[in-house]
């Protein structure tokens, strides 16, 4: 019994090194959740945003469908309203990004009446055919992007922006 | 594009196919019965100004808005304003107003006047749709100027 007995001396050392592991946590607790924060952060990109379009109202003739989400810029929120190309090809529902290539217009579904059948930029005259493909000779060097979709209950829901993937 | 660092910059490297300048025009007017009017035609001009952006992002420059009071020369302040554009190269400037005073004077100065819409009583859907309809009739606006 008398081994186990604890000394003044080693009573002193244990609660010293309890108290000052304790005290250490505590100062990198913080340091380490700071560090790690980016990887706790959830991902708002690839959120997916419900419109009012019915899927079944879809045609083979692009439609602007437009879709609106909070936009949180520091302590400043904000409702964007963004618009998509939206049509059906065969069964395949396919919705564009409306942004021109070249600098960032808005295009327009045959916005220019010498042209059927593509989307127009009135900018600087750019145009890209139905599937989003830049016409050559004219601003843009690339396709349209596309957007992901998919259905939720009926409604058409709109994703993040993605590169073309029909060109 | 906007009038700040980051496009500006864009603006620089692009001057060839940004050579427009957008300018609201927003009257100022302090007195009891035109108080409220202004400020709300000042809100449509301003949010109409920024649909023309979204939509010409890459052939404007979308400048803040001029502000005078009512009773300013506003015509020669406008002078003013289009001589130091000029020193940047802008081929076309635009202004945007719904002053009424422009109205009859406008032409000669490149403003374009559309009727203020009292904006505030409507919804968000409301607005936009509203917005994006005078937007489709400004459209043919800047394409004839351009055209020339």
């Amino acid at each position: 019994m008398s081994n186990n007995k604890v000394s003044r001396r080693q009573f002193l050392s244990y609660t010293l090194t309890g108290v000052g592991g304790f005290m250490a946590a505590g100062m990198l607790m913080p340091m380490v959740r700071f560090a790690i924060d980016p990887v706790l952060q959830k991902s708002e990109g690839g959120d997916f945003v419900l419109t009012e379009k019915k899927i079944a109202d879809i045609t083979d003739v692009p439609e602007r469908v437009d879709f609106t989400f909070e936009q949180v810029d520091a302590w400043y929120k904000s409702d964007i309203t963004n618009a998509a190309w939206v049509y059906k090809e065969g069964d395949q529902i396919i919705a564009l990004s409306p942004v021109c290539k070249h600098l960032g217009c808005t295009v327009n579904w045959e916005g220019d009446p010498a042209h059927k059948n593509q989307f127009f930029c009135p900018c600087h005259n750019g145009r890209y055919e139905k599937n989003g493909e830049n016409v050559p000779k004219t601003p843009p060097l690339g396709p349209l992007d596309q957007f992901e979709i998919r259905e939720n209950d009926g409604f058409l829901e709109i994703g993040k922006a993605i590169p073309n993937t029909l060109v | 594009m906007h009038w700040n660092g980051k496009d500006s910059a864009v603006f620089q490297a692009q001057k060839e196919y940004i050579d427009t300048a957008v300018i609201p025009l927003i009257v100022i007017d302090g007195s009891e019965h035109g108080f409220g009017f202004a400020a709300s035609a000042a809100d449509y001009t301003l949010s109409l100004a920024n649909l023309i952006e979204n939509q010409f992002k890459g052939r404007i420059v979308l400048f803040p808005s001029f502000s005078y009071t009512t009773g300013q020369d506003k015509q020669s302040l406008l002078e003013i304003w289009k001589e130091e554009l000029l020193k940047a190269d802008f081929k076309y400037i635009f202004f945007i107003t719904s002053d009424r005073e422009w109205s009859t004077m406008g032409d000669e100065h490149d403003v374009i006047w559309t009727p203020s819409v009292p904006l505030d009583s409507m919804d968000q859907k409301m607005r936009n749709s509203v917005l994006e309809d005078q937007l489709r009739q400004l459209i043919p606006i800047f394409a004839k100027k351009w055209a020339n």
